[in-house]
Parts: C-alpha cells; sequence; structure tokens
C-alpha cells in the first residue's frame, strides 16, 4: 500500500452505527505514518469497525504501557524499537558509545525488557496484545567490523529472544513474526535516517506499511481451515502406485522424492494440531491399504481419516470425505498433482480450495509447505484440537451402531454413559467458546460471529452468562463442545448465541444443555435471537421438534413447553464451578 | 505541468481530505487550520512517494502553499529530466 492509497483510505467513513475498534499504538517514537498504515491496514481487516487510534506521548513507551495496564483497552499494539531499551541504542539521544559503556547498555536493556515484559503480560489480561520487537537495524556500536557479530550484539539479542519466547507463550499476546517481516521489508531498507533526524519517525514508508500489515493481520488473526483432502500418487508420495506397486513409491533424498516426505512431515504436524486430514485417490483400495500397511510413510495411517479410494470422479471422493467431517467445502484445501482433477473438483465444489503439489519443482514445493503452514496456522493448540480426529471417528461409530441397533437411538444412547459437564465461568482467556461461535455453521442459533475483541467487550457486560459444554462417553472425550451465551434477568433468558460442534449430535447434548439453563435460572420462558441461515438446518430441525413447527426468527418457550417436548436425556450432567 | 498539478492536488486532498479542488489550489498553512507541522511531513512524504523525488529538510521553509510546492516539484521533476 501507499501512503497516498493510505490516506485516501482514512477518507472514506465507516457508517456511524459501526462498533468501534479502540487500538491503542504504544512506541517510543513519533507514529506518523505507521499510525496512518496501521489504520488503513486495520479498516482493511475489520470493514464492518469504526477504527479508533490512540497514541501515547513520544519517547515514554513504558510510561504509556503502564497507564494501559489501567485502563485497559480493547486491543494494544506495542512497537518496541532499540532506543526503547536503552536511548544509547538509537540515534537522536548523544550517549555514548564507547566501549565501557556496553556493560551498562546491556543491564540496562536487561532492566527495561523485564519491565516491558511484564507490563505487557499485565496488559495482556484485558487486552489483545500485537508486538513488534526491534525491526530496525541494530547500531554500529559494538568495535567490531559490521560484518562480524559482537559479543556485545548477541547479548542483547538474547535478551530479546527471551522476551519473545516468554511473551509469545502467553495467550493474548501475538508477537510478530521477524522472519516474515524480513521477507516483506528487506532489513537494509527499513531505517530512514533522515526521517528519524528530522521527524523522530525511524521508518522507511514502505517498512512502515509492511510492519502495520503484520500487525494488522497478527490481530485479525484469520480462522485456520479445518480440513485437508490430499491425493496420493505423485503427491503424497512419488510414483504411480498402480504401475509400481508398493515397492516402488518413494518419498525420500535417495529416490529423488524429498518433497513427498515434506509434504507427508507437514501433514503429520498439521494432524497433531486437529486439522482432519483424508485422501481422495484415483487407485486400487487393496493397495493403498497395502502401502499405508507395509510402506513406512511419515504420515501414519492412524493420523488419515477418511480414505476415499476408487475409479470415479475426485469430487465424488471429496464429497464422501466431507460427509464423514461434516464440515463445509470453504474450510477445506484439496491438493492434487494434476491440474485436471483440481479443475473437476472446484467445478463440482466451488467454495473448496484446490491447490497443486509442484511435483516437479523443489522451491516451489518448499513454498507451497509455507502456504499451507499459512492457511492452517493457528495461535494456540487446544486440547480440543488434539482428540478432533477421535472424536470424529468416534462419531462415526455411533452413528453406524446407532442405526443398526432396532432399538436405536433410545437403547444405544443409554448404554454409552454420556457425561455432560457445563461451566458457567466467564474466562476471557479461554479462546475456545470464541473459537466455536466463529468455526461453526451447522448447530448455529443464527450465524452471527464475534472479533475477539468484540467477544471481550460483550462478556464484560454483567448481564451477560456464559455456558460452556464439555462432553464424554464411553468412546472417549470430546472436549469442550457447545456454547450457549445470552443474557439473564429474573426469571427470564435471552439466548444470543448457542452453537454445538457437529461431532456432538445425536447424543441430546442440546436437550441437556437448555434443561439445565432453565433449572439454573429457575426461568419459566427462555427467548431466543434465532435466524435461519443457509448452513443452520440442524438448528432449525432442532427447534421445529421443540415446537411442533418450524420456528420464526426470535421466539420464545415455556418451561412447560420445554418439558412436554423433551425426549429423554441419558446425561449424566454435572456444573463445574471455576470461578 | 498539468499533470503535476493534477497529482499536487491528489496529494493535498489525501492528506486535506476536507478541501474541495478550488481551496486546494490557494491552500496555505494561514488558510488551512489542519495544516500544521505533522500534516507538512505527511505531505511532503506523500509528494515524495507520488512524485520519485526526495525533499531536503532544509526545503520545507519554502513549502509553504499549494503553488509554492507546485513550482519546488516543477524544477525538481524538470532537472532530474
Amino acid at each position: 500500500m501507499k501512503l497516498i492509497d493510505a490516506l485516501e483510505a482514512l477518507k472514506e467513513d465507516p457508517e456511524s452505527q459501526s462498533p468501534v475498534l479502540d487500538v491503542h499504538l504504544a512506541c517510543g517514537f513519533t507514529p506518523l505514518h505507521l499510525l496512518t498504515f496501521l489504520n488503513a491496514h486495520l479498516r482493511r481487516e475489520f470493514p464492518s469497525y469504526k477504527v479508533l487510534i490512540r497514541t501515547g506521548i513520544f519517547g515514554d513507551l513504558l510510561g504509556y504501557l503502564e497507564r494501559l495496564e489501567r485502563e485497559r483497552p480493547a486491543v494494544t499494539v506495542a512497537v518496541i524499537e532499540w532506543a526503547d531499551l536503552d536511548p544509547r541504542l538509537g540515534i537522536r539521544r548523544l550517549g555514548g558509545w564507547e566501549t565501557r559503556q556496553m556493560f551498562d547498555i546491556t543491564q540496562n536493556v536487561r532492566d527495561q525488557a523485564t519491565k516491558l515484559s511484564d507490563s505487557l503480560e499485565r496488559i495482556s489480561g484485558a487486552s489483545l496484545v500485537a508486538l513488534a520487537l526491534p525491526t530496525l537495524p541494530f547500531p554500529p556500536i559494538a568495535f567490531t567490523p559490521g560484518w562480524q557479530s559482537s559479543s556485545f550484539e548477541n547479548e542483547v539479542r538474547e535478551i530479546l529472544a527471551y522476551l519473545a519466547s516468554r511473551l509469545a507463550r502467553s495467550c493474548n499476546i501475538r508477537v510478530i513474526s521477524l522472519q516474515r517481516l524480513d521477507r516483506i521489508s528487506p532489513p537494509g531498507s527499513r531505517f530512514d535516517v533522515k526521517s528519524e533526524i528530522s521527524t523522530g519517525f525511524p521508518y522507511k514508508i514502505s517498512h512502515a506499511d509492511a510492519l502495520a500489515g503484520l500487525l494488522s493481520r497478527i490481530i485479525r488473526d484469520p480462522l485456520p481451515k479445518k480440513g485437508l483432502i490430499t491425493d496420493l500418487d505423485d503427491t503424497l508420495w512419488k510414483g504411480i502406485l498402480g504401475e509400481v506397486n508398493v515397492e516402488g513409491i518413494a518419498w525420500d533424498l535417495e529416490h529423488h522424492a524429498l518433497k513427498h516426505g515434506l509434504y507427508q512431515m507437514l501433514l503429520t504436524s498439521l494432524a497433531e494440531t486437529g486439522i482432519l486430514i483424508g485422501v481422495a485417490s484415483k487407485n486400487d483400495p487393496f493397495l493403498v491399504e497395502e502401502a499405508f500397511r507395509k510402506a513406512k510413510l511419515m504420515l501414519p495411517r492412524s493420523r488419515i481419516f477418511p480414505i476415499e479410494v476408487g475409479w470415479g470422479p475426485k469430487s465424488t471422493s471429496v464429497s464422501k470425505v466431507l460427509r464423514a467431517w461434516n464440515v463445509g467445502a470453504e474450510s477445506v484445501i484439496f491438493v492434487d498433482d494434476n491440474p485436471l482433477e483440481l479443475a473437476e473438483v472446484k467445478a463440482a465444489h466451488a467454495e473448496i480450495e484446490c491447490l497443486r503439489f509442484p511435483r516437479d519443482d523443489d522451491e516451489a514445493a518448499y513454498q507451497f509447505l509455507e502456504t499451507l503452514r499459512d492457511l492452517f496456522g493457528k495461535h494456540l493448540v487446544s486440547p480440543e484440537d488434539e482428540i478432533r480426529l477421535q472424536s470424529i471417528e468416534a462419531s462415526q461409530v455411533i452413528a453406524e451402531a446407532s442405526q443398526s441397533d432396532g432399538r436405536a437411538p433410545e437403547h444405544f444412547l443409554q448404554k454409552i454413559a454420556g457425561r455432560l459437564t457445563l461451566s458457567f465461568s466467564k474466562n476471557t482467556r479461554d479462546p475456545r467458546p470464541l473459537e466455536l461461535i466463529n468455526k461453526t455453521n451447522q448447530f448455529n442459533l443464527n450465524g452471527k460471529r464475534h472479533t475477539e475483541v468484540a467477544w471481550r467487550d460483550y462478556l464484560n457486560d454483567p448481564e451477560v452468562f456464559l455456558l460452556l459444554a464439555s462432553y464424554e462417553d464411553k468412546f472417549g472425550p470430546l472436549g469442550k463442545i457447545a456454547v450457549m451465551a445470552g443474557r439473564h434477568k429474573g426469571n427470564k433468558f435471552l439466548v444470543e448465541h448457542w452453537v454445538m460442534s457437529c461431532r456432538a449430535f445425536s447424543r441430546r447434548i442440546e436437550y441437556g444443555c437448555l434443561l439445565h439453563v432453565f433449572q439454573k435460572f429457575g426461568a419459566e420462558a427462555g427467548s431466543f435471537d434465532f435466524a435461519p441461515t443457509s448452513r443452520n438446518t440442524p438448528i432449525q430441525g432442532f427447534f421445529a421438534e421443540l415446537m411442533g413447527a418450524a420456528p420464526p426468527a426470535g421466539f420464545s418457550i415455556s418451561r412447560q413447553q420445554l418439558f412436554d417436548r423433551c425426549p429423554p436425556v441419558y446425561l449424566e450432567i454435572q456444573e463445574h464451578c471455576d470461578e | 505541468m498539468n499533470d503535476n498539478r493534477g497529482r499536487l492536488t491528489r496529494c493535498f486532498s489525501a492528506v486535506f481530505p476536507e478541501l474541495n479542488e478550488r481551496r486546494i489550489a490557494s491552500a496555505s498553512p494561514k488558510t488551512v487550520a489542519a495544516w500544521d507541522s505533522i500534516a507538512t511531513v505527511t505531505l511532503v512524504s506523500v509528494i515524495e512517494e507520488q512524485f520519485g523525488i526526495g525533499v531536503e529538510p532544509d526545503a520545507f521553509d519554502r513549502l509553504v502553499s499549494f503553488s509554492s510546492i507546485l513550482s519546488y516539484v516543477e524544477e525538481l521533476t524538470a532537472s532530474s529530466h
């Protein structure tokens, strides 16, 4: 983005009723164009918000952060440069660069880094923090020539590395990747000495743009994709299984097939973080099973579900995988080396993102791995991520068993020993409720989404209640699978959000939650901010069952109505008190 | 020349969005309340970016109106061709 484009973007006034995104930009230098670019990028990332950015006093980063600890803003953007750690590491103060000062500078950097780190952690208790550590070149202080790294510089960088590692562990602090910044803003072209001297703004315009872009993206935190469906031949491995048999396929250096091994390694890593990995391949099913059994792939068979292999169109196999996962095509990536197959799948599933595996280009293959990491990357790995595949497989077992049992579903539900644990704690540090609200489409009251900022504000309203449901049965735990949020007053309540993971369907968990809410609030009636969407058919069906007719937008039900129409619930329900 | 005027008008409009084209032509720190030191720095940066020129800090004193800036820009762009 050019500066003029950023300024022109700021001329467009958002609608006056738009919610405000309250951002505090904390930096020790005059924010000038960084402020302009940050504002423009945030508007692009949050088009339905009115972005309001405040700044502190020039030269007092720590003082401003300490003030923010009391103000508790929704979003804090902290940009630390060398001079914030010790003014002698900048060029605007003539504090001296003698060798004898280096020990003192190091000590000062250590003290200041600790104070900044402590303050940022305190701010993160109520605020989302986006953090950039020094991006400018280290000044020529040490006695070593520029091509040689000095112990002084390394010691200072070590302090910063420790600070980054400590803060990146916090769930509300996100540290920008300096490696990614290096790629989009070459380190040698960042420092604007003339501007630093004349105005106190140290960045070249292109660097201010790149940094603001990354900070905005880290605040927006786009939702990761949920699943990847891969082809096998010349994609997961090198070779056509039907032609070369199990012994002939390869994925290692020796067989000039390393890129396939790296791809397998990345898929295993993605699977570990809860990303679903499925296979859609035109192949002989027997041979494929043999390949997974005999060949010691980097991606084990247990990490893949389902494997759809046959000679029909790939799009049919993809449909079967999507059905087994119960996720929408828009949350899924399809990978194949053959452009024709990619086009065929895209024609049948317009929303799926199709990526070609670059089997003949090592450079492109490496970039491809980076692209996949970006598409599936997440800030934290939750316990639910770790058990996702297991619970989807269990759900299929339950669905199949339930259908094959002549007395289903009553008999089956009685046997599975379902336990529902409900928590009413409004813990803003737990990302799971918002993740469920933003990712769930099918059992979703109205399809309304929240940004982290808006969600935090919502929960801070004392009238708002939050129910988070966890479930387990004899097939294993499903983790935190449902969220209900709304307002409670007297003997009435209003549900504004209600979502449940599709992994938890068919267990009457929704009835269990509703019964408990009526009981907990001693309510005679409950209202629902319901709105039909193109995807929320399951919740529409639930309400239709409860009310005996298709639900209108926004409605109430009485306790009696619920009791009259509620089927038997075989769950052991416990309320977990952790406030 | 007309092209320079048009491009400079766009720069002014981006920095001072409240000004219409007529007011931009007669703009100076005296006629535009928002024209403070920050606005000067922003305006100079936008002009540098748009015209691909470098404005020395010493020249800031000359850049006191739309017309003086237009003359300065034309001098610089002419000498660079």
